[in-house]
């Protein structure tokens, strides 16, 4: 009798798992064919509540429009972003749209058929050369661009004329010493940029654009000799000498997250380097922030200024919905109440409708139009795959902050910097 | 007969959630990272077989030795200063004062909490250059410091996060320190042994078996620790806080070398076999069972 009980019981939860199978294979197949079926698409992306809020606002309308797709937002910071989506995918986990970082796309798209390929879609809205030249893997379409995104330089009109600097200046790479050191010496509390480690390397690789092109070319070597990195290593240190940027022991703590500094939130940083996609996280509560451009050297090869989609929409290759998924997209991107709710949540629109239809409703705010102009209007050649690749991002990084450290010399620091990137570079 | 097996049945009924368990989730995985750890495994991509090759490179890795250094000092800083105070505070907690269940309860706290991120949070909100401490020592005029940012203080500083953690420890001396029977005691104060004869002679020897038990948990959490450097620190300043779980997980989820990671992981492995073995060694000499006291 007990035995029978208990073959019943396997029995039926045998059973109920192979319904429960059963049941969601049928309610994805048909999904393509009748759009009627119940579907949950899964999107995923990081930011901060400027973007949260009106993505899942915009999901919202969605589902009022199509009441059988329900869209479940996967969001949250950037810390530990990239890691979750890489262990997603290989898990077989992923979410049926992920926003992936540019830079990570090459690395993603060179592991295997992660996402779909969207060459056959309508994408005439978007400019050609932007998704040939930053979205695309093997002369496919792997993903669309939510936005146009530029670096610009973030300053504190206010701060500035507090420690009496002009805040119409124009800045050099001299007068970022000359007049940037103001700030700390008008209050010791005060330093004119970030200066996080991070910071301090974003620097450097522009820096370095302008003096030799870039740091790693696309041909897997180095742009830049000797002299030049000890030119740079020395400029750096001139900014700890002066008081520029807080000491590394100062700001490591917030590596990658200059903007979560009490020092930054409470207005004692006049100036960052940061993306116009960030910018709303950046300010959060502070007053009077303006964008300006970058310092060029003269006669310099390439400004270094970066310019690439605020982030890719990319559809999951497995996904079970990827005929929803692209209606989805379809929506995010050319649906005009979407247009609106999402605004510049993701930077300025790359598509031609929601640049225009943003615009015309006033819903571009000056900041970001500004700063977008501004970094387009000076932006460089796009970095080689190599210099974004993670690992040579380490090395720049562990060699500047042993420089900032003061445990390396100017010159000890361009030879293992040398050294370093040529050991990784030869085992990529 | 037939009664006997129906019985066994229904106990592996009872245990299959574990069991299934404990399957997915321990041993295939554990068996599958041996395997990876000979092979060349990208998290996304193909993999191949590539001997003890993972090994070599790792030990010519200056990360890898960098990382052993700092979870060396980590462990050697962390564990006898955890057990050194859990034991101390539980002898205070020994005495019978009153309202001592609820200081009891509340050195047990922090360890509710336990390596949570949200602690570590906490601790970088403490000990930042504008953080909680250093304004403490700057309204009382003394010099501040900059504690997370220095790479000499770095390492203790995220030390304490586990320090501070001794509940679990000192809960397990406080059962230990009451089930030393009360003859020892008396026996000792009527031969004139003072306060401190008598923890040496008497309490310590008694304990040496939780002492023991205290010392391999906490050795082998200790090395495997990984939250407070991840969130406080990141591994920095100079990979001063770069613990071998950092490491583990950077070559993992950041460089997606999951072959090499593997392997890095059976390293730790045999490292903590290795100590927790040699502890046990050890411990015939200065351990003392009931039964021969």
């Amino acid at each position: 009798m007990k035995k029978a009980c208990l073959f019943a019981l396997l029995a039926l939860t045998a059973a109920g798992t192979l319904f429960a199978q059963g049941g969601k294979e049928s309610s994805s197949s048909s999904a393509a064919a009748t759009t009627a079926k119940p579907v949950t698409l899964r999107v995923s992306w990081w930011g901060g509540d400027s973007r949260h809020t009106p993505t899942l606002k915009a999901f919202d309308l969605y589902h009022e429009k199509n009441p059988n797709v329900t869209v479940s937002g996967e969001y949250q910071g950037w810390d530990g972003y990239y890691q979750k989506i890489v262990t997603q995918l290989a898990g077989g986990t992923a979410p049926d749209i992920m926003q992936i970082d540019q830079p990570w796309l090459f690395e993603l798209c060179s592991q295997g058929d992660v996402f779909a390929d969207l060459s056959k879609e309508d994408l005439s809205q978007f400019d050609a050369k932007f998704l040939q030249s930053m979205c695309s893997y093997d002369g496919k379409v792997m993903g669309l661009p939510t936005g146009t995104n530029a670096n610009t330089f973030l300053v504190d009109v206010e701060l500035l004329k507090k420690s009496g600097i002009d805040p119409n200046t124009k800045w050099t790479w001299e007068n970022i010493v000359t007049e940037g050191k103001k700030v700390h010496e008008a209050n010791p509390d005060c330093y004119f940029e970030a200066g996080t480690p991070d910071h301090i390397r974003f620097w450097f690789e522009l820096y370095m654009a302008q003096l030799a092109g870039c740091v790693v070319k696309s041909d897997k070597t180095l742009a830049f000799n000797r002299d030049q990195a000890i030119q740079a290593f020395k400029y750096f240190k001139s900014w700890w000498d002066n008081g520029v940027s807080a000491p590394l022991s100062k700001t490591s703590l917030f590596y990658q997250k200059f903007d979560d500094d009490p020092d930054w939130v409470t207005g004692k940083v006049a100036a960052a380097w940061t993306w116009v996609s960030a910018l709303g996280k950046n300010i959060g509560s502070r007053q009077n922030m303006e964008t300006r451009q970058f310092p060029v050297m003269a006669g310099a090869v390439n400004t270094g200024v970066l310019v690439r989609p605020s982030q890719i929409f990319v559809v999951n290759n497995n996904s079970k919905n990827k005929a929803e998924a692209l209606k989805l997209l379809n929506f995010l991107f050319y649906d005009q109440e979407a247009i609106k709710i999402l605004g510049t949540a993701r930077g300025i629109p790359s598509t031609t409708i929601g640049r225009e239809l943003l615009a015309k409703e006033g819903k571009i705010d000056k900041l970001s139009e500004v700063g977008t102009n501004e970094g387009v209007a000076q932006g460089g050649d796009a970095q080689s795959i190599w210099q974004m690749n993670s690992q040579v991002i380490q090395v720049m990084q562990d060699v500047i902050d042993q420089f900032g450290y003061g445990k390396l010399t100017a010159e000890q620091a361009a030879d293992t910097l040398i050294a370093n990137l040529n050991a990784t570079l030869a085992a990529l | 007969m037939k009664r006997h097996k129906d019985y066994q049945y229904a106990g592996y009924l009872y245990i299959l959630p574990w069991i299934i368990g404990f399957l997915s989730l321990q041993l295939i995985p554990l068996i599958n990272s041996f395997a990876y750890s000979f092979t060349n495994l990208q998290l996304l991509g193909t993999r191949r077989f590539i001997g003890l090759e993972n090994y070599a490179k790792l030990f010519k890795d200056p990360l890898f030795w960098q990382s052993m250094k700092v979870t060396f000092l980590y462990v050697l800083m962390a564990v006898p200063c955890k057990v050194g105070f859990a034991l101390l505070i539980a002898i205070i907690l020994n005495q019978n004062l009153k309202g001592i269940n609820l200081f009891r309860t509340l050195y047990y706290l922090p360890s509710i909490l336990g390596g949570s991120v949200a602690i570590s949070v906490l601790w970088r909100y403490l000990f930042m250059d504008n953080g909680i401490l250093n304004n403490i020592l700057s309204f009382l005029h003394l010099p501040t410091h900059s504690w997370l940012g220095d790479p000499r203080l770095a390492l203790p500083t995220i030390g304490l996060v586990t320090v501070w953690q001794f509940g679990s420890s000192m809960l397990i001396f406080l059962a230990g320190l009451k089930q030393i029977p009360t003859v020892l005691y008396e026996a000792a104060e009527l031969d004139g042994s003072g306060k401190l004869r008598t923890f040496w002679s008497i309490t310590l020897p008694s304990l040496s078996p939780i002492v023991l038990f205290n010392l391999i948990m906490q050795m082998i959490n200790a090395f495997q620790e990984f939250t407070p450097a991840f969130v406080i620190t990141q591994g920095g300043p100079l990979n001063s806080t770069y613990l071998y779980g950092l490491l583990l997980y950077n070559q993992g989820f950041k460089f997606f070398k999951m072959g090499y990671a593997s392997a890095l992981s059976w390293i730790l492995f045999a490292i903590i076999l290795a100590f927790t073995g040699l502890t046990f060694f050890s411990s015939q000499s200065w351990v003392h069972y009931g039964d021969n006291v």
